[in-house]
């Protein structure tokens, strides 16, 4: 036994040090699209060549890790002491073990794919330069958050990626406003804002651990110091909350960290970011959506599962938002008429389900519904992508209709995405998103968040039938467009992705659970048993799903080209009134917050430039003491007229004083 | 023998002259002459002193005065004629280009 784990040790001290490759090599790709290549067939070449590069070495690193035996498979790496302040040190190490793999695989894999995609897709871009490094640095920052082996090393990767989707959504800062009507620079600072505040919890979370655990290593250096580990022995102490009353260490540590994850993960109710965040290429929103950076939250549960294992109030209260939030995202997903934004609703909607499923405690169904979701998302956005490609930059599906005939290929790509995202028999979604819901109605047995989830299901189901019979099905609506279908290297990703959305879906089929085992020594979640009930269970909402969303198809499909006209109210408008407005609006978040914090924040920083900054500031301190200083040398000024003899006089009169002075006065 | 008090008012008288000459004269070359005059003042005063402590270090001094006047001149009257160049006047009056 003791020989074996020294070899096991000896096999990790060999395959670690490669591990820093896997950020390093996007790092190196940002760093020389940033400063050295100015060519934009070199950019995306180098861009993709470096993410591309990293799976490959991701893909190496998890052969050795799965050689391992399977309690000592965790790589780590310290490459240097970060910072040390006191007893507190963090190092910049890292950290690969099989939920890191998984995530670092999605990440690298699916992040190459659209690497390959943005090179036709932005072909002829003003600043080709600048955005595949920003896309470099953005894949760079979410390999460190997966990879971080601390909290703090984490939250640099959290907020690099908050700093790249900024970067990235203000892509067209140029431009005044991009459909349907958002301004990419505010969008860009909206994103930027909303994260902010979910990274203020991320902050207090991380300051409470320090100031209970004194370590924010997950893990520590010898694999039982972290405060993952340490977790048990604070779960009695509490905080005082002053005149909150007082929570538990470990609770309050989960209601910040799940403050922080509502802010990255777009949830109830920090959500309203994501879909203005699609003013961005679109690429880039596939980016976001699916292989990074929404997908951090998810992760941050998952890692730091322990902390809601033991704060059952904090898990129930992650399990509440992110049922709320599938519902939110679901039913304003229903009622958007731009194509992006109806999948940005619906990405808001796949992360509630996720969401729920790690509060639910089912964190394998999590990380599987996240993994298929980050490939048929993208499947999506990169379709979408081809479609406004093809349209010269369209995205109102009011103006589509038809595209069936027009544009084959992508049709039948989409569709296998739509298919996948809404759940249906046999495609990656269905295995996914059915764990998610067997698990909340058989062991969690949480009913009321498991019918808000079915619900939401459905709803999704629904908005997908809408949006294929609104692209695709019934005539072309808009003469004007002359749909072309020109994918070049585009397709190569799409295929990849399609392929991915039928079959991803076996990681995990029940029987099978290769996922489920693969996680096993991070989650310990032991395999559950799969009974014929949950197959009738399975089969119901399979077969809701799919009649949901042909009536979904069917309603808009036989619609005619008058009720569907550009600028005009969905026909459901009509029967559903301002239900239908307030779905369309998101719920209203978006009107609370710009009438009660936007507006008046607003209107105090007019108050505090007008009349603080420009009168007082200005007017007084700054001109005031300029102008005072001005006037007191002008005083003195007047004594340099420029006449000599004056100069003289002065002269001389001087020395007329000090001989006086000498010669009578002492 | 002419008493020392009476060198010594002359070179008093001299100077006096000198310094209103400088102060009340327009034309740069008066002005110019004027100084010379405070300087020969000064020289009647050194040999005055000289004479009366029968030493030689103050007429030395009267030697370092008259070369330095020369050089004076020199640079003095070279600018003087730039000027002339320049504002075809010597009146100094209209030499305020350095006003602050």
């Amino acid at each position: 036994m003791l020989a074996r784990l020294t070899n096991a040790e000896q096999l990790m001290m060999q395959l670690s040090w490669y591990i820093a490759l896997i950020p390093a090599l996007p790092l190196i790709g940002f760093l020389l699209n940033a400063l050295v290549v100015r060519n934009e067939r070199a950019n995306g070449l180098l861009a993709s060549a470096s993410v591309l590069a990293a799976f490959g070495v991701a893909l190496y690193a998890v052969v050795d890790l799965a050689a391992l035996p399977e309690e000592s498979r965790r790589l780590t790496v310290t490459l240097w002491d970060w910072l040390s302040v006191g007893n507190l040190t963090v190092s910049m190490g890292l950290l690969f073990d099989p939920l890191t793999a998984v995530m670092v695989l999605l990440i690298t894999g699916v992040g190459a794919l659209i690497h390959i995609y943005s090179m036709s897709y932005m072909h002829g871009d003003a600043r080709p330069a600048r955005y595949f490094a920003y896309l470099n640095l953005f894949v760079f920052s979410m390999l460190m958050l997966v990879m971080a082996d601390n909290l703090l090393l984490l939250f640099l990767g959290w907020e690099g990626v908050g700093l790249c989707s900024f970067l990235l959504i203000g892509h067209y800062f140029d431009r005044k406003s991009v459909a349907p009507g958002i301004v990419p620079s505010e969008a860009a600072a909206k994103a930027f804002v909303a994260n902010r505040v979910g990274d203020a919890g991320l902050i207090l979370a991380m300051l409470l651990i320090v100031s209970y655990f004194g370590t924010l290593s997950f893990f520590g250096a010898d694999g039982e110091s972290g405060f993952l580990n340490k977790a048990t022995e604070v779960s009695f102490i509490s905080v005082n909350v002053s005149i909150l009353g007082s929570i538990g260490v470990v609770s309050a540590i989960g209601m910040l960290m799940l403050l922080g994850v509502t802010g990255k993960s777009a949830q109830a109710p920090l959500f309203v970011w994501l879909p203005d965040a699609m003013a961005g290429p679109t690429p880039v929103s596939a980016l976001i959506h699916a292989a990074t950076m929404v997908t951090a939250g998810v992760y941050l549960i998952v890692r730091t599962h322990i902390i809601y294992d033991l704060a059952s109030d904090a898990a129930s209260w992650v399990t509440v938002i992110g049922g709320v939030t599938a519902l939110i995202g679901a039913t304003a997903a229903l009622t958007q008429f731009d194509i992006k934004r109806v999948l940005a609703y619906s990405t808001i909607s796949q992360l509630g389900f996720m969401i729920a499923a790690a509060g639910m405690g089912a964190y394998t169904a999590a990380i599987f519904h996240l993994l298929t979701h980050g490939v048929f998302k993208a499947l999506l956005f990169l379709g979408s992508g081809a479609i406004i490609h093809g349209l010269h930059d369209v995205q109102d599906m009011r103006r589509m209709g038809g595209l069936r005939k027009s544009m084959p290929t992508v049709y039948r790509i989409y569709l296998l995405g739509a298919l996948a995202l809404a759940g249906i028999f046999p495609f990656a979604g269905f295995w996914s998103k059915d764990e998610i819901l067997a698990h909340g109605w058989y062991f969690a047995q949480d009913y009321n968040i498991t019918i808000m989830l079915i619900v939401s299901s459905l709803f999704t189901a629904f908005y997908m039938g809408r949006q294929i019979a609104l692209t695709f099905g019934g005539e072309a609506r808009d003469e004007d467009l002359h749909p072309h279908e020109d994918l070049g290297s585009m397709k190569w990703p799409l295929y990849l992705l399609a392929g991915g959305a039928i079959i991803a879906g076996i990681l995990n089929i029940p029987g099978v659970h290769w996922l489920h085992d693969w996680l096993h020594p991070v989650l310990h979640e032991e395999t559950e048993l799969f009974t014929l009930s949950m197959g009738i269970f399975a089969t119901i909402t399979t077969l809701l799903a799919a009649g949901s969303g042909y009536l979904g198809y069917w309603l808009y499909n036989r619609m005619d080209r008058s009720q569907i006209r550009a600028g005009e109210e969905d026909p459901a408008h009509y029967y559903l009134g301002d239900i239908w407005k307030g779905f369309e609006l998101g719920w209203g978040v978006d009107y609370v917050y710009t009438r009660f914090l936007v507006k008046p924040y607003r209107a105090f920083a007019r108050f505090m430039y007008r009349v603080v900054d420009q009168q007082a500031v200005d007017g007084i301190l700054v001109e005031g003491t300029a102008g005072l200083v001005g006037k007191l040398a002008r005083l003195g000024a007047g004594a340099q007229n420029g006449n000599v003899r004056s100069y003289a006089l002065v002269f001389f009169v001087g020395v007329v004083i000090v001989v006086g002075y000498v010669v009578f006065g002492a | 023998m002419i008493p020392t008090a009476m060198y010594i008012g002359l070179s008093a008288l001299l100077f006096t002259i000198g310094v209103l000459g400088v102060l009340l004269r327009r034309s740069a070359l008066m002005v110019f002459m004027s100084v010379e005059l405070m300087l020969n003042s000064a020289n009647l005063a050194l040999v005055t002193f000289a004479n009366q402590w029968q030493s030689v270090d103050a007429q030395i001094m009267v030697f370092f005065v008259i070369t330095v006047a020369a050089a004076e001149v020199a640079v003095g009257l070279a600018l003087l004629v730039m000027i002339f160049r320049q504002k075809r006047t010597t009146n100094i009056d209209t030499m305020t280009s350095l006003k602050g």
